[in-house]
């Protein structure tokens, strides 16, 4: 009997999940749409290291995204920054990087609706005692690694003297960088500093202190069709709570 | 009824020769190459964005060149030991040298200098207890030495072939009128063997000037770390790299010229 309802909750199911897509007007005709991703920003995106395929958060709003839109996710490998101009220049459809909302990105590529803010942080060697928070950070003038190209960079030259600051190729390379000591500390947006307290790196803490607070989007060529039906999905998935459980699975949960 | 003049069709430099100017002998790949770095350098001057983007970029050049010059001094130090270590008839050193080489030489440039900055030293300094910070862990330091270990293997080659290529007879003309190995080998046989090798080597030095941009992994800010910073911000990465392009190929052109210039003062009349 009890599998019989579970069987009938199912149906319900299922028929509610068609009738929903049915009465959307946006389909996109099953195309394909080429997602950028870095595959170096954990957990964000990055390499499975069972699978040996590439997963995280963007995979699965993608994938979500495009069974509601009727179009087929395939992800491509792209270098940060570059990623920027690629997809302005419409090499990729989209792109997702846990990328901040800035003016100065708007002048090459467009925007989606924001679907998380972020904050950034200090990330140090878990063993760390000289900072109290992250003002005692900056105060300290002491060693500040990031990654080329990103609002963490900035912020820091805002924050810092510039020579203090290493940009790096990559993330994992910037934490690499915090564990061996040429950087006493990684400015980092708190999401993906959760990946790598989660990501068997226990080496690393956050410390107190929230620095500034940056919307994230998704990246389209200015002309891209994708912006309207994809930010409606957007707003779908804020109000029936989908996108709420991606990010409490990839970023409160997360441990590769 | 031989009247008329022979004509001199054996005069090696008949009149008016110098005025005749052979066209196939001028350098047109020379005229396109500063027609190519004229591109960069005219927007750099017109353009407010370029003009930004090489006063960001320029000051990586300190960097590019402490590394290539650096580099190319241990490398020239280390390479010297290692060919005279792989001529030895000794066992232990003469293999320790060939080891020595075939790893560099099997593993790409990128991957040692990762390995050795990023990995290797690290380690060892955490290990003995050096601060990464100091001066003699800074980063600076570590990729002009990764490159110039690895520009060792190469040139101890060329090092070698030089030195083979000084005939016997000019070593036992040495010992003859009493000089002993050591002065053999420093009046004799290295000057014979750098005036041979002249042009390997200067091949050598290019190749690292150009290799030292790949130490930009390391987060030094050399020429390409630069520009990739500006880029990184601008989003300008046609300006950003064609401005560090025409940079780099004004400096190798420039320095091969240099070179041959050298090549030719040294040559034996």
């Amino acid at each position: 009997m009890k599998k019989l309802t579970s069987i009938f909750i199912l149906a319900l199911a299922v028929a509610l999940v068609a009738t929903a897509c049915s009465s959307g007007d946006e389909s996109l005709d099953g195309r394909t749409v080429s997602v950028g991703v870095e595959n170096l920003y954990p957990p964000f995106n990055y390499i499975d290291e069972d699978t040996g395929e590439g997963a995280g958060f963007d995979y699965d709003i993608w994938r979500e995204i495009c069974s509601r839109l009727d179009c087929t996710a395939e992800f491509a490998e792209a270098g940060w920054p570059a990623v920027i101009e690629e997809t302005g220049q419409g090499a990729y459809d989209t792109a997702a990087d846990g990328i901040s909302i800035t003016d100065e990105r708007k002048e090459v590529v467009a925007f989606s609706d924001p679907y998380m803010t972020t904050i950034q942080k200090i990330m140090v060697r878990v063993d760390e005692t000289r900072y109290a928070d992250s003002d005692a950070f900056f105060a300290s003038g002491d060693r500040l690694g990031t990654q080329v190209g990103t609002t963490n960079y900035e912020l820091a030259a805002s924050l810092t003297d510039e020579g203090n600051i290493e940009a790096y190729e990559s993330f994992p390379i910037a934490v690499l960088a915090l564990l061996s000591g040429d950087v006493d500390g990684v400015i980092i947006d708190d999401v993906a500093g959760q990946g790598y307290l989660g990501e068997g790196s226990e080496g690393v803490a956050i410390l107190d202190g929230d620095l500034q607070s940056d919307p994230l989007g998704f990246i389209y060529a200015q002309d891209s069709d994708l912006i309207e039906p994809v930010n409606k999905v957007i707003a779908d998935m804020k109000s029936d709570g989908t996108l709420d459980d991606l990010i409490t699975k990839w970023f409160v949960e997360f441990d590769a | 009824m031989t009247t008329i003049e022979p004509v001199k069709s054996t005069d090696p430099t008949p009149p008016g020769a110098k005025l005749t100017f052979d066209w196939s002998d001028f350098p047109w790949w020379f005229i396109g190459i500063v027609l190519t770095v004229a591109f960069p350098i005219y927007k750099v001057l017109t353009d407010e964005n370029w003009n930004e983007g090489f006063l960001f970029i320029k000051d990586g050049i300190t960097l590019t060149f402490s590394v290539t010059i650096g580099g190319f001094a241990i490398a020239m130090i280390v390479g010297l030991g290692l060919s005279l270590a792989r001529m030895s008839p000794r066992l232990i050193p003469r293999n320790l040298a060939i080891y020595y080489i075939e790893l560099i030489r099997g593993i790409p440039v990128l991957v040692t200098i990762i390995m050795f900055g990023l990995v290797i030293v690290p380690w060892f300094f955490n290990l003995v207890g050096i601060s990464l910070q100091s001066t003699i862990g800074s980063k600076a330091i570590r990729a002009s030495v990764a490159i110039g270990l690895i520009y060792a293997a190469f040139i101890a080659e060329v090092l070698r072939a030089g030195i083979e290529s000084v005939g016997v007879g000019q070593r036992e003309a040495g010992k003859a009128v009493g000089l002993n190995g050591r002065q053999v080998f420093r009046f004799i046989v290295w000057p014979q063997a750098i005036k041979n090798i002249m042009p390997a080597l200067g091949n050598d030095l290019i190749a690292l000037l150009k290799d030292s941009s790949l130490v930009s992994i390391l987060a030094v800010r050399e020429l390409t770390q630069m520009s990739r910073l500006w880029t990184g911000r601008s989003f300008q990465f046609f300006a950003g790299f064609m401005i560090l392009a025409a940079m780099y190929l004004t400096l190798t052109v420039s320095l091969s010229m240099l070179l041959q210039w050298y090549e030719r003062r040294i040559a034996t009349p």
